[in-house]
């Protein structure tokens, strides 16, 4: 009987989480020299990078506001990646969700709840339809999905800016919007003066089905399969056609869901060009939360904390915002190594 | 007509030349078996790196030089890290775009104080070949230099994987990489060497762009190094079709700047038509290789 | 080799144990031994693929520390592996060149000097090769050609072939003996690692026997028989004989293939010929061939991998597939244990405890699974009645061969009816797991389950099946039933495997 070594599941998360950390701190520690080698007023800086998103309720609400719409995408991202698809169209996908929602919300004025609901499942529709559509593509012609949801998405982006400057730009504004929906159709704050409001509610109800979704469910664990060994899914007889297109819809449907919520819940208007990044974020949140939705809450928190230090350090001292671009990369090429993770973890295989 | 198009293929040909280097550096990493979607942060830094050091050096030459060396700089620490460190390719790819993306906007803002356009008036502009001849023969001559470059580089390129031993073993790898691993060669080297040598290009594509505008805008790229990789793909990874590929979408860019000007459809649907194109041809090739490889069994 | 040790951490099996190994100039000497032996591990060492824990090595008196493949070649040393190391998409002269090219002064590949050595070495060996020839379009004996040309490119005076005749057809097994002759006669040295007890009193002038690890014998062969190596390679248990007894056949058959046949549009020769059998409950029905004869077709569709052009396949009398319709034994219910075990049995990255309940899903996931623990409690008591070696959270790529093909057994077993269809089950597998596997076939049979066996282990089909299908090219060269099953020899099956001779079709 050969001995298999097993930690015990606490020491694991344990171990996973001093690796994380210790990667973290490595990256913070290349911020700060980074912020010592940009900054004239070093010190400034770093306390309103770090300290800066705790600072008040506006600013810590405002971080978590971010970080939804981050979340609720990439649970979709996990989904595709784990049924081995590929979404990277989340740009298009996002800002598509938010000009439905935006167009129904002003086609059906004073309609509250119910017209919130119709505007966010248009979205969803729409959305879902040209994830869908490329996951189709992959599974009757194997047209790369790579290729696919990025050229859509372009088509997309491009699509929606016209929408907005012309057949429903606002005349009355400066901003290239449309017009701003009515009050009906705001979600309510939950933390005042922030703009965090009840789509948070949303995003934590749907990393918790995704998390049930994936390993309690009949579905969920065909999918996994599929995405694991695609050749013995289809031996042991899961509908694998079902398994390219499913997820991928969802996962379009999700990306638009976090940009109908944006607007109902934030922006309350289609303004040009907004939700941009917004879907790479939500990619980058999957990828570090290793496409598990246990892990995408915290990652996405973590994400809008950089990306909300690097706001207010710019705001407060004179560090330019794209310095989060920097420590996100680091990070990501440090997180993503094995061999750092294999040292983190104390050389158990990964 | 006959001048309209003349006029477009000119274009064409001009806005080919960063395209076709991008895609050209694509195809090393892809034969070896390499995912690589960092080209577009690969042009991002090989463009400013370009404009920034002619500026600073007043050397045409130099800042070429400077830019490529940037490029090359990215796409080692990627390769490094990819396969040295054993990361996941993908990740670390979009991870080199975003660190392109962050740097550039920085050292724009540290050199030059302005995080958006940044243009020079005194600098140099990369000098036209064969204006002599630009009259008579509008499609061959007349062109920037990096243009010409564009063309003699991919053929320097095929020369390369096709003719020497470096190049067979780079493809071998990507082929079947334990078949170089059992004769004691190491994969990885030849996959570090496809990956600097993609930098190589595509940052001298980006240079190409920034260079011949004269200035660098953040973003300056706009998704052409994502275009490049599909770019490889539609040309059956074969710098024949790599050349033939990147021609059509330049040339679908130039049709659509003509019409943005010439007809007052809105200019965003101008700009999705190389998109567009590019989608359905990646649609058609698709269909086209699974319908030739289908095995088909007769009934009855 | 001296005291060569190597031990796997993970699973601290010792795959190397003390051995000492020597090889004498120009001798043909083979390293014997049962599947998981040691034999390929000890020879990756020598050849520098892997690396031993303690132990030291010397060729031609110097000392070889830290071996590479690169240092192995400046030996001396070549290695012909199981399975091939060629680019298919380049070549002869490019696979047999790469790493060797010819270059001319200015760096570049001198392709008329490479074709040329190339050219000149296929002539001194009479291969039937072309220069010119894609390595994809070769036939397997030809593509082992192409690896030996590989070798003597680079001047070796120790050749490894690594089970080189488990993919040859005789004619091509003979070819390959000649050639190895003459290198010998050259002043090469040959190991040839095989468990081929005939190839090993054929050719070879010694033989170590390996077992479990460490190094049990060396002998001349010309001094010891057939018996003493299998004794030797296969330790006091003697040769795994599984007792059968004779069984009453119920008549209603589970499984009929009716004239089925699969011909590819643009050929003539059908893949499939018109194949008909029966297998009913309490038999074990055979169908054996050299590879490459149909298996694999046969395989594919009843996997509902391939369709059929004509005929018709039925479970009872429930037509599964014929022209009209492609369906999944899967679909159906029928358990299925194929033959690519890694691939197409089980999902390496998965736990064992998800494996197993792949192909259940829907008794464990109605459709919601609320707690694991039935999962969990269900594998273990698997794996207690299986006599796997795992945790059932273990990742199953962690087990070995046996034990994973015994999880997919479990699992395949448990879903049974009355019919089950097993295709090379003990591919690979050491000897006790053979032995494991092949009582539990009869097992099923004995409790009044059909069996449909395919595999190309003539040995196996002896042993096993009740009534025995000879596939050849494509159709059915031969049947043999009950009765005559009981004085089948493998001389006289051979004619009919290697498609010399056909029998007369009756339907059974």
């Amino acid at each position: 009987m050969r001995k298999i070594e097993r930690f015990s599941v606490l020491e694991y998360f344990l171990r996973s989480l001093f690796g994380i950390l210790a990667i973290v701190l490595l990256s913070v520690l290349m911020l700060i020299a980074a912020i010592f080698l940009l900054s004239n007023q070093p010190l400034t800086s770093i306390a309103s990078f770090f300290a800066g998103p705790f600072s008040s309720l506006y600013a810590i609400g405002n971080m978590i506001d971010h970080a939804v719409p981050l979340a609720i995408g990439a649970v979709g991202i996990a989904l595709a990646m784990r049924s081995g698809n590929m979404n990277i169209g989340g740009e298009g996908q996002v800002y598509a969700g938010a000009l439905v929602t935006t167009i129904v919300a002003l086609a059906l004025p004073g309609w509250g709840l119910t017209g919130i609901l119709i505007a966010l499942t248009s979205s969803m529709l729409v959305s879902g339809s040209v994830a869908g559509l490329s996951g189709w593509l992959r599974e009757r012609w194997n047209v790369s999905d790579l290729i696919t949801t990025f050229l859509l998405s372009n088509i997309i982006i491009l699509v929606v800016d016209y929408m907005v400057a012309y057949p429903f730009v606002d005349p009355q504004t400066n901003l290239i919007s449309t017009r701003f929906v009515d009050p009906s159709y705001h979600l309510p704050i939950l933390l005042p003066p922030s703009q965090l409001n009840t789509a948070l509610l949303i995003a934590l109800l749907c990393v918790i089905s995704a998390h049930l979704f994936l390993y309690r469910s009949r579905t969920g664990f065909e999918l996994r399969m599929v995405g694991d060994n695609e050749e013995f899914a289809r031996y042991a007889g899961v509908d694998h056609r079902l398994y390219r297109i499913l997820p991928m819809t969802l996962s379009g449907a999700l990306y638009g869901l976090g940009g109908a919520l944006a607007i109902l819940g934030t922006y309350h208007a289609t303004i040009k060009g907004f939700s941009a990044g917004m879907g790479w974020n939500a990619l980058l949140v999957a990828l570090i939360a290793r496409f598990k939705p246990a892990a995408i809450i915290p990652a996405a928190l973590f994400f809008a904390y950089i990306d909300a230090g690097a706001r207010s350090a710019m705001f407060y001292s004179d560090v330019t915002y794209e310095i989060a671009y920097i420590v996100q990369a680091v990070i990501f090429f440090l997180i993503s190594s094995r061999i750092l993770q294999r040292i983190a973890l104390g050389r158990r295989r990964v | 007509m006959i001048h309209t198009l003349t006029n477009l293929s000119v274009s064409a040909i001009t806005i080919m030349a960063p395209l076709l280097l991008a895609a050209t550096g694509g195809l090393f990493t892809e034969l070896s078996g390499m995912l690589n979607i960092a080209l577009e942060g690969l042009m991002l830094v090989g463009a400013f790196a370009s404009i920034a050091g002619v500026f600073l050096t007043d050397s045409l030459l130099l800042g070429l030089l400077i830019g490529v060396a940037s490029s090359m700089l990215l796409s080692i620490i990627l390769a490094s890290v990819t396969l040295y460190l054993k990361a996941n390719v993908f990740i670390t790819g979009l991870a080199a775009n975003l660190f392109a993306s962050g740097i550039t906007v920085i050292l724009s803002f540290h050199l030059f104080g302005n995080r958006g356009v940044i243009t020079f008036d005194t600098l140099k502009e990369l000098p036209d070949l064969f204006t002599r001849f630009a009259q008579q023969m509008p499609l061959i001559a007349g062109y920037h230099v990096l243009t010409y470059l564009s063309v003699v580089l991919l053929f320097a390129a095929w020369v390369l994987l096709y003719r020497t031993p470096f190049g067979m073993r780079l493809r071998g790898v990507g082929f079947h990489e334990q078949a170089l691993a059992s004769l004691g060669l190491s994969p990885h080297r030849y996959r570090f060497a496809a990956c600097v040598l993609s930098g190589l290009y595509a940052g001298l594509g980006g240079a190409a762009l920034s260079l011949h505008l004269g200035s660098f805008v953040p973003n300056i790229t706009a998704g052409r190094g994502w275009i490049a990789l599909v770019a490889v793909f539609l040309g059956q990874r074969r710098p024949i079709g790599i050349l033939l590929a990147s021609f059509i979408f330049a040339f679908a860019e130039a049709f659509s700047n003509y019409a943005q000007g010439a007809w007052s459809v809105p200019s965003e649907f101008l700009l999705a038509i190389p998109y567009a194109i590019s989608l359905f041809a990646i649609i058609f090739y698709s269909v086209f290789e699974t319908r030739k490889k289908r095995v088909e069994y007769r009934k009855g | 080799m001296k005291s060569i040790t190597k031990i796997y951490p993970e699973t601290q099996r010792r795959a190397n144990d003390q051995v000492d190994f020597t090889l004498f100039p120009a001798e043909i000497l083979s390293l014997a031994g049962e599947n998981g032996a040691g034999k390929s591990t000890l020879m990756k060492i020598l050849y520098g693929l892997t690396s031993c824990d303690s132990g030291e090595i010397q060729v031609h008196g110097q000392p070889f520390a830290h071996p590479s493949p690169i240092e192995a070649g400046k030996r001396g040393i070549g290695m012909v592996h199981q399975h091939f190391m060629l680019v298919e998409e380049f070549t002869v002269t490019e696979n047999v060149v790469l790493g060797e090219e010819s270059t001319a002064l200015t760096g570049f590949l001198d392709r008329r000097r490479n074709r040329q050595r190339v050219a000149s070495l296929i002539e001194e060996h009479h291969f039937s090769l072309s220069p010119d020839d894609r390595v994809m379009s070769l036939s397997v004996g030809q593509k082992q050609q192409v690896e030996i040309l590989k070798m003597l490119m680079r001047d070796v005076n120790i050749l490894i072939l690594d089970e080189p005749t488990s993919v040859l057809t005789q004619l091509e097994i003979d070819s390959l003996f000649t050639t190895l002759r003459k290198l010998q006669r050259h002043g090469v040295s040959i190991i040839l690692i095989t468990h081929k007890l005939h190839e090993i009193k054929d050719i070879s002038d010694r033989v170590a026997v390996m077992r479990e690890g460490r190094m049990v014998g060396v002998y001349e062969t010309a001094t010891v028989s057939e018996e003493d190596i299998a004794r030797a390679m296969m330790g006091d248990e003697g040769l795994s004989v599984v007792r059968k007894e004779r069984h009453q056949m119920n008549l209603d058959p589970v499984l009929s293939f009716d004239h089925v046949s699969l011909i590819r549009h643009n050929q003539d020769h059908p893949l499939l010929d018109d194949i008909s059998f029966t297998v009913h409950p309490g038999e074990i029905l055979g169908c054996a061939a050299v590879s490459g004869n149909g298996l694999g077709q046969l395989e594919s569709v009843l996997l509902g991998n391939l369709p059929v052009s004509s005929g018709e396949i039925r479970y009872h009398d429930e037509v599964l597939t014929s022209v009209h319709h492609t369906a999944t034994t899967r679909k159906r219910g029928i358990p299925f244990v194929p033959s690519d075990r890694l691939y197409t049995g089980c999902s390496l990255t998965e736990k064992v405890s998800d494996n197993v309940i792949a192909t259940s899903r829907k008794r464990f996931f109605p459709p919601f699974n609320v707690s694991r623990k039935e999962i969990e409690s269900y594998t273990s008591q698997l794996i207690e009645t299986y006599g796997i070696s795992a945790t059932p959270s273990a990742p199953i790529g962690t087990l070995s061969g046996g034990g994973i093909q015994k999880v997919i057994l479990a699992r395949e077993i448990e879903g049974i009816r009355d019919l089950i269809i097993c295709c090379e089950p003990t591919w690979g597998l050491d000897v006790n797991s053979t032995a494991f596997i092949h009582r539990q076939i009869v097992q099923l049979r004995n409790d009044g389950v059909g069996v449909l066996l395919i595999s190309s282990n003539i040995d196996e089909m002896l042993a096993l099946a009740d009534r025995l299908l000879v596939f050849s090219r494509g159709g059915v060269s031969a049947r043999f039933s009950a009765s005559d099953m009981s004085s089948l020899t493998k001389e006289e099956l051979s004619p009919y495997l290697l498609g010399k001779k056909r029998m007369e079709v009756t339907l059974a």
